[in-house]
């Protein structure tokens, strides 16, 4: 592509450097911005370079966080025995929109994926480790995807706790809510006719 | 674009060498398995010069109409559909309608290593068995994974055993359900292939198959346990079910060393009627049966006895390539069924008879 200006050839091609923007995308961000009132542009510049320089991870759970603790692990109201492993920030915003949990998080920041170059090492685990007895967790509930990668992880770190006394729980895999049967594909389906549920143990466990 | 009407029993496809008539066998192949018959890789099979290829289909099965379309880009992911609705997985529409191809490098079978052997047997049961393919495919990502875990201890002169026993982990219950399978369909397989050598070949001798695994004689775990060294030494994992084996038998003795040409060609071609028939009786369908080229080397009464044999009830839609247009017309007047012959060249679709 040619541009008539240097200054627009740089702006498209910073946009371009974002996941699923090309050429052409950049080039109508940047014909926008052109179109709107500078402050407009100053507000979006300030806003990225804030956010990047002046983001923290949290100490605790390497969620994103104004302080050094998120407000997360800082919140009150929230059930301080109980950790839900996750891979990414992505996976808390998911799980915190459920306003199902009200427990606190852990970001491993990936899986374990040797085929990828990612071992243990990479990974936050060793702070995990640590928090358990430090913070007198009781449950930890591995939110990791249902892949040969996630099960990986959960087993590693399940080697990795076998000492503490802690209680290790995984999220429930088979059919989703108000899917059909006939749309399950068969691994779903089989896997959750062998872990299948009582069904009044069901009843009496979301009532008490 | 070349679009073919086909008779309900017998289809020929004739032409002189090259002129691209197992090109529509695989064709066929490739609607029913999602991948090329002589290539797995797509590229190979795409015309030179071309971005891709485009396969339509209809079945009829129990009278009922499917359109089976396949869109395949080169570098871009293939896309299956059935009744214009796309599968997700290409997994799921392997075994819907299943396929037996027999081509005159089907000796390579017994010749060859043990891949071929693997090769043949994972094509059998992921028609038979949609869960096998899953598992299979679940199982080779966890076998990539250890391996990439043991060339990067050995790169970085580390070890860490609870991420192997992690990995190790993954391995068994595919593993399992693979060796459980494979235990079962063979058994089945080798009583269908003794019944078809001894019909192929009047009884001359008994042959039978066998399926080896180290599965069979140990826990997997004990076993990844105790290769550990080698496999550290090797930077790959050296037991499990990807090093299975089916080993053939002439008499008491291995086929591959003791079998004469022609008895080498009977037994494979007695192995695929075995598959035919596998398939057939656990699906409750007729496979599509493609012959490539099987009639080479034989002689008129041979060829009129194979066609025979296929044109028996358990036989259902049979299609063929030979180089000889006027011994299949013959044939076609001889025999008692819909016979339809189609005269391929330079690429294309000439007539139809």
């Amino acid at each position: 592509m040619n541009f008539p200006s240097k200054l627009i050839e740089d702006a498209v091609t910073a946009f371009s450097q974002l996941p699923g923007v090309g050429k052409k995308t950049a080039l109508r961000l940047v014909l926008h911005m052109l179109q709107e009132p500078v402050e407009i542009s100053e507000q979006f510049a300030d806003a990225i370079v804030d956010m990047r320089k002046k983001i923290k991870f949290c100490a605790h759970c390497h969620n994103v966080s104004d302080d050094t603790i998120c407000s997360i692990c800082s919140g009150s109201g929230r059930d301080k025995t109980t950790v839900c492993v996750v891979e990414s920030i992505r996976d808390i915003m998911a799980i915190e929109n459920t306003n199902q949990y009200k427990g606190l998080y852990h970001v491993l920041g990936g899986v374990i994926s040797p085929i990828e170059g990612v071992s243990p090492k990479d990974l936050n685990i060793d702070t995990f480790i640590q928090r358990i007895p430090k913070e007198g967790i009781k449950e930890i509930i591995m939110a990791l995807s249902p892949t040969i990668e996630g099960d990986t992880t959960i087993f590693y770190l399940s080697r990795q706790l076998k000492d503490q006394d802690v209680k290790i729980t995984t999220l429930a895999r088979g059919i989703s809510f108000g899917g059909e049967l006939e749309y399950a594909d068969e691994m779903t389906l089989g896997r959750s006719i062998m872990t299948r549920r009582l069904y009044d143990n069901d009843i009496n466990k979301s009532q008490g | 674009m070349e679009t073919f009407s086909f008779a309900e029993k017998f289809n020929c496809f004739v032409g002189k060498n090259g002129a691209g008539k197992t090109n529509v066998l695989d064709a066929i192949y490739y609607l029913c398995m999602c991948k090329s018959y002589i290539s797995g890789i797509d590229k190979n099979v795409v015309r030179q010069g071309q971005p891709g290829f485009r396969l339509e289909a209809s079945f009829d099965v129990d009278e009922k109409e499917m359109q089976v379309v396949a869109k395949v880009r080169v570098r871009k992911k293939k896309v299956f559909e059935c009744n214009r609705e796309a599968y997700k997985r290409l997994a799921l529409h392997i075994g819907r309608f299943p396929v037996v191809m027999i081509a005159p490098d089907d000796t390579s079978l017994a010749r060859e290593g043990s891949e071929e052997r693997r090769r043949f047997i994972n094509n059998t049961l992921s028609q038979l068995d949609p869960i096998y393919l899953n598992q299979l495919i679940i199982y080779n990502r966890a076998l990539n994974q250890r391996n990439a875990a043991l060339k990067q201890f050995a790169e970085d002169g580390s070890f860490n055993l609870s991420l192997m026993e992690a990995l190790n982990r993954q391995l068994l219950e595919p593993a399992a359900y693979i060796y459980q399978k494979r235990k079962e369909w063979m058994g089945q397989l080798e009583v269908l292939l003794k019944e078809n050598y001894a019909f192929i070949s009047n009884k001359q001798e008994a042959v039978s198959c066998r399926y080896e695994s180290k599965l069979s004689q140990a826990n997997f775990e004990d076993l990844l346990l105790q290769n550990l060294d080698k496999d550290r030494y090797l930077q790959r994992t050296t037991a499990g079910i990807h090093k299975d084996d089916l080993v053939f038998y002439i008499g008491d003795k291995p086929l591959k060393r003791f079998a004469s040409q022609g008895q080498l060609k009977t037994f494979v071609l007695a192995l695929k009627l075995a598959q035919y028939h596998l398939l057939q009786k656990n699906k409750d369908q007729f496979p599509l049966l493609l012959l490539d080229d099987i009639f080479d080397k034989l002689d008129a009464s041979r060829v009129a006895q194979l066609l025979d044999l296929l044109s028996e009830e358990r036989f259902g839609q049979v299609f063929l390539t030979d180089t000889h247009e006027e011994r299949m017309k013959a044939m076609a007047e001889k025999i008692q069924h819909h016979f339809s012959i189609f005269k391929i060249e330079n690429g294309q679709l000439k007539n139809e008879m």
